[in-house]
């Protein structure tokens, strides 16, 4: 049988009927990660999921994620499976404690089959710059268009239909990117919404645990096991956790919508911009109230140098654990500043040590009222602005990208003012902490693309409601690339 | 904003225990046009110099502390399983000198 | 020329509270090489810092005794730097906010008293030990993340000797209040002197020089006086002081160059933004305080009160496990006053003999205070008393068993002691005549007697008094 496109509530359904095992699935997934060829993982735990299936406790079998194979991102730690970022300074790393959100799936019965790429240390938008190479986009055959980062092996396997769920993590857009690109539901939830405890950090202050599936329910049904304050992490929040799939199928008549203006002049792809004015028709249809919003320009220009400052700076110092004294891939030297020099000069790319400089260098104290204090004042500008507008909407959308998956020729994590707006302004959902998810809404050569929403801190209910009307204007749900 | 030349660069690299090629610098200084060109950009944006900088979010004060009670360490094979050059139950490091 | 030293003092303490600042790791000392570490301690990536209530509470205990003003909202910045014994590659700590500021204590000097301000108090976490060998050093993450305190006094020492009296003030107060066991030679409260000299009048700071290491008063105060003297020798000379940091080395007692200061370095501190600003109600400010271990001052009156006179206290509060160890005893019940000579005199010569603390001490507090208890209430004398004693030493059994045990029982009954020395007076006739006539020691005599007949067991006192009025009525 195919399980490829079948959601985590039909497979669940599948298991309780005895209609297969979870051994059988776990088999299966880890089958289809094997013939991947679109470098989605960095470690397929073969004998470790086999193991865990054995030990299921089967009284647990009315958990909707038992039996479930999952994938994690390779920047979660797990215990026992090596764990590398992939970065080269982690080769070889292999933790002695599993993150709190590995903890909960698993406690569930879910079994994680594989730990997909990403770009190094979670620092790139491309899929292109972890140190097993590039992650290829699973809907193009010819292998020569990026899916997206950095949680770019996540997005393909969950697009290739190996498995129905796989961790992220998003700072800036890294998986509501490439959610849009691999035609996937991209979810990342309220800052301090979901446990980080084990999330290799980028940007303390913009991370988020985030996720893939493909509809919408399964997003709700998988924060229904992950959110949720954890001792272990000071910034998970102690706000009650609602059922958030209770009011999915409410109507949304009367809620309010916001069309981000500027965002929508700021690109050029008329196909999609067509597709996404008929989504916004659709909810109008189903009862919202849609109307453009305005955010100073000046302000949604502002946001990804504002990101780019304040993520360098946090990842700086997030990263400087890494020396290869206590863990990963010491190079040795005559002393211990050159042991931590080889290691680092080794271990990191070259992008990686830019991103690195820039951050430090906007710190010093010299640099920091032009550079990091004045991103930290200007974040606060962004977030102002932004929660203006969420006084008067229940949600704010947008295209979640310009165009469909590009070719890798031209795409680059060099920093440039290339797509200023377009192309970065979701970290606005990064800055302000917002709930915010991307979903199908077409194709253009066969190609995907998505719409973001987006709605203010733990209004998670809301937003998943809308997010599901969207879903049946469009009826683009469960997609996986097939094999041509 | 001042200039940002590659010997400045150079230094802070190594501040951060890493060397970069003389490519990448000159790469980098050119990042860092672009970074200064926006950030004197946002200089202008009316009101960000009276903004207090933000670091959370939103609020997200707490009361919350944790109650003074040891847990279990580590097993010391476990906590020094991942290190390189472990003698005597210890990080071997070339001597450091003070 | 004439100089005057401007002396500022940073001192950290190591708390020594259950767990870490950040971590549930456990926190004890002299324990084997990296047996006391929690994957946060190692900085294992993904790992996060969880805040320690206790530290916080001990926080506020000594900003208070340092009349500081206590900032209600607790949040940490994060201090960048790259070293061997930081396994973070940073050190989370209190740059912007600290807890306590604007303080002062009021020390005692030769000069009199001086009140000396305190600028701040702050939390942070300590470093991992380093062991150096001849050619290469060992990393013990047990010390990694154990809380401490640092306070940074204002520059308002002049010499040795206020500095000196400064550190032996707060070593006091963080003992007291169960914040620290204070062992300079332990490294559990570490010193830094920031010294310049400058003319006297003059209104500008000379160049600062920091001398580190310094594990003993008597070092701080030697230190500084030797550096102050090796200053004004080369200001004298025309010389110029070179900004550097200087360890005091016990052999020579003298001052000698670590290394020399060059820019200052810039540890690009930024909001550790993994803890959410923890907001500290009134209640809990006020709570850690009203249930704050009393200072030693505090304690001296309480002793006061119960007649104790100034060296006795003293010699109690010197010592603050011993101070410990008689609050708990007087709790028994027993008269405050006896309780203190017992462990002035008694006490004090076992610990003397067997060369061990306090904490060594068999004997709990609350046995000791039984026993006295028995000895006021007249069950036993004092002299068995000590017998007891000196059994629990050995075995800390309770003192009424080492009683029944060896045999031991006053006669204080008033009848039977009464028959009894009127069968003695009977057939001693020649003592009361000798009394009667001016020889006081005749009653020693009749005393052996009684003595003799109950086997030791009348009470001294009673037997004394009874004698006096028998022999009065003859």
């Amino acid at each position: 049988m195919n399980y490829r496109n079948l959601s985590i509530t039909e497979l669940h359904n599948l298991l309780l009927e005895d209609k297969v095992t979870p051994l059988e699935l776990v088999k299966e997934a880890i089958k289809l990660a094997k013939e991947d060829d679109n470098n989605a993982f960095e470690y397929i735990c073969d004998e470790e999921a086999l193991k865990k299936v054995e030990s299921l406790d089967s009284s647990k079998k009315n958990n909707l994620f038992y039996g479930i194979p999952v994938v994690v991102k390779d920047n979660f730690s797990t215990k026992d499976i090596p764990t590398t970022a992939s970065s080269n300074i982690l080769n070889g790393y292999v933790p002695i404690f599993s993150a709190e959100v590995v903890e909960r799936l698993e406690a569930q019965g879910a079994i994680v089959i594989a730990k997909s790429t990403l770009d190094e240390l979670a620092m790139g938008g491309t899929g292109t710059s972890g140190h097993k190479g590039t992650t290829f986009n699973p809907w193009d055959k010819s292998k020569t268009r990026l899916v997206g980062g950095s949680s770019c092996g996540s997005a393909a396997s969950v697009a290739k239909g190996i498995v129905p769920f796989a961790l992220g993590s998003d700072t800036g857009d890294s998986v509501r990117k490439p959610a849009s690109y691999a035609g996937l539901v991209g979810f990342k939830p309220t800052w301090g919404r979901i446990s980080r405890y084990g999330l290799f950090p980028f940007a303390t202050s913009l991370d988020h645990v985030a996720y893939f599936t493909r509809n919408v329910s399964d997003a709700a049904i998988s924060l229904n096991v992950l959110a949720g304050h954890d001792d272990k992490d000071f910034s998970s929040s102690f706000k009650e956790v609602p059922d958030y799939s209770k009011h999915l199928t409410d109507s949304i008549k009367g809620k309010k919508i916001g069309i981000i203006k500027g965002v929508v002049n700021s690109m050029s792809d008329k196909d999609i911009i067509a597709v996404f004015n008929k989504t916004a028709e659709g909810l109008k249809e189903k009862g919202a109230i849609v109307e453009e919003v305005e955010i100073d320009e000046k302000l949604l220009k502002a946001i990804f140098p504002t990101y780019v400052i304040i993520s360098c700076a946090e990842s700086t110092s997030n990263n400087a654990n890494l020396d290869g004294i206590k863990f990963g891939a010491r190079v040795e030297g005559d002393s211990f500043e050159e042991v931590m020099t080889n290691t680092r000069t080794k271990g990191f790319s070259r992008l990686i040590k830019r991103r690195f400089v820039i951050g430090a260098y906007s710190l010093l104290r010299e640099n920091a009222d032009e550079l990091f204090i004045r991103a930290q004042k200007c974040r606060r500008l962004i977030v102002d602005a932004f929660n203006k507008a969420f006084e008067s909407y229940d949600a704010l959308i947008a295209p979640a990208a310009p165009s469909v998956a590009p070719e890798f020729a031209h795409k680059s994590d060099a920093l440039d003012n290339e797509y200023l707006i377009a192309d970065n302004y979701m970290a606005y959902g990064n800055m302000g902490g917002y709930p915010s998810i991307t979903l199908p809404i077409g194709f253009k050569d066969k190609l995907p693309f998505g719409i973001n929403l987006t709605a203010k801190p733990f209004d998670e209910v809301n937003l998943l409601n809308i997010a599901n009307a969207v879903e049946s204007v469009t009826g683009l749900k469960d997609l996986v690339a097939e094999d041509r | 904003m001042k200039k940002v030349t590659k010997e400045v660069l150079k230094s802070n690299a190594e501040k951060l225990m890493f060397e970069m090629s003389d490519e990448d610098l000159d790469l980098l200084v050119n990042e860092f046009g672009v970074i200064q060109e926006q950030m004197s950009l946002i200089g202008e944006i009316e009101g960000v110099d009276e903004t207090t900088p933000m670091t959370f979010p939103f609020d997200v004060t707490s009361t919350f502390l944790r109650e003074d009670v040891a847990s279990e360490p580590l097993d010391r094979e476990l906590a020094l399983r991942n290190a390189k050059d472990v003698v005597d139950g210890q990080i071997r490091l070339p001597k450091v000198v003070k | 020329m004439e100089f005057e030293a401007i002396i500022g003092l940073e001192i950290h303490v190591e708390m020594k509270t259950k767990s870490k600042m950040f971590s549930s790791g456990p926190v004890s000392f002299g324990e084997d090489p990296n047996t006391r570490v929690n994957p946060v301690d190692m900085a294992f990536p993904g790992t996060m810092p969880t805040v320690n209530k206790q530290a916080v509470i001990n926080a506020i205990r000594v900003s208070n005794a340092l009349h500081m003003d206590i900032d209600d909202t607790v949040i940490f910045e994060r201090k960048n730097y790259f070293y061997s014994d930081l396994p973070k590659g940073y050190q989370i700590t209190q740059q912007f906010r600290p807890i306590g500021s604007n303080g002062y204590l009021t020390i005692e000097t030769s000069n009199g008293p001086k009140k000396i301000e305190i600028e701040r108090l702050h939390m942070e976490e300590d470093t991992c030990k380093q062991l150096h060998s001849w050619d290469f050093s060992l990393l013990d993450y047990n010390r990694a993340g154990i809380p401490l305190i640092e306070i940074v006094s204002r520059p308002d020492m002049r010499n040795g000797e206020e500095a000196a009296k400064y550190v032996e003030k707060i070593r006091s107060i963080v003992t007291f209040l169960d914040v620290s066991d204070g062992k300079m030679e332990e490294g559990s409260l570490r010193c830094d002197v920031n010294i310049s000299l400058r003319e006297v009048g003059a209104t500008k700071f000379g160049t600062k020089v920091e001398i580190k290491n310094l594990n003993s008063l008597n070092n701080i105060q030697k230190a500084i006086d030797f550096e102050i003297s090796r200053q004004s020798i080369i200001l004298e000379f025309g010389g110029q002081i070179e900004q550097e940091t200087r360890r005091f080395d016990e052999g020579s007692k003298e001052t000698v160059l670590m290394r020399v200061k060059t820019d200052a370095v810039d540890y690009k501190y930024f909001t550790e933004s993994n803890i959410a600003p923890i907001k500290l109600s009134k209640e809990f400010i006020e709570d850690a305080i009203k249930t704050s271990p009393e200072l030693a001052e505090t304690k001296l009156e309480r002793y006061k009160s119960f007649g104790l006179n100034d060296y006795d206290s003293n010699l109690l509060i010197a010592d603050h496990d011993i101070s410990n160890y008689y609050d708990q005893g007087v709790k028994s019940g027993c008269s405050p006053k006896l309780l203190a000579n017992w462990i002035i005199g008694d006490v004090q010569s076992v610990l003397n003999r067997d060369c061990i603390s306090i904490k060594e001490f068999k004997i709990t507090p609350e046995n000791l205070g039984k026993l006295v208890l028995l000895i006021e209430s007249n069950k036993v004398s004092n002299k068995q008393g000590r017998d007891i004693f000196a059994e629990m030493v050995n075995t800390n059994e309770d003192p009424e068993a080492v009683m029944n045990k060896l045999g031991i029982s006053q006669v204080s009954d008033e009848d039977e002691l009464r028959k009894v020395i009127i069968e003695i007076l009977d057939v001693n006739e020649q003592s009361i005549i000798d009394y009667k006539n001016g020889k006081g020691r005749a009653i020693g005599f009749i005393v052996g007697q009684v003595m003799k007949k109950t086997q030791g067991k009348a009470n001294p006192a009673l037997a004394n008094k009874i004698i006096l009025e028998e022999i009065g009525r003859r």
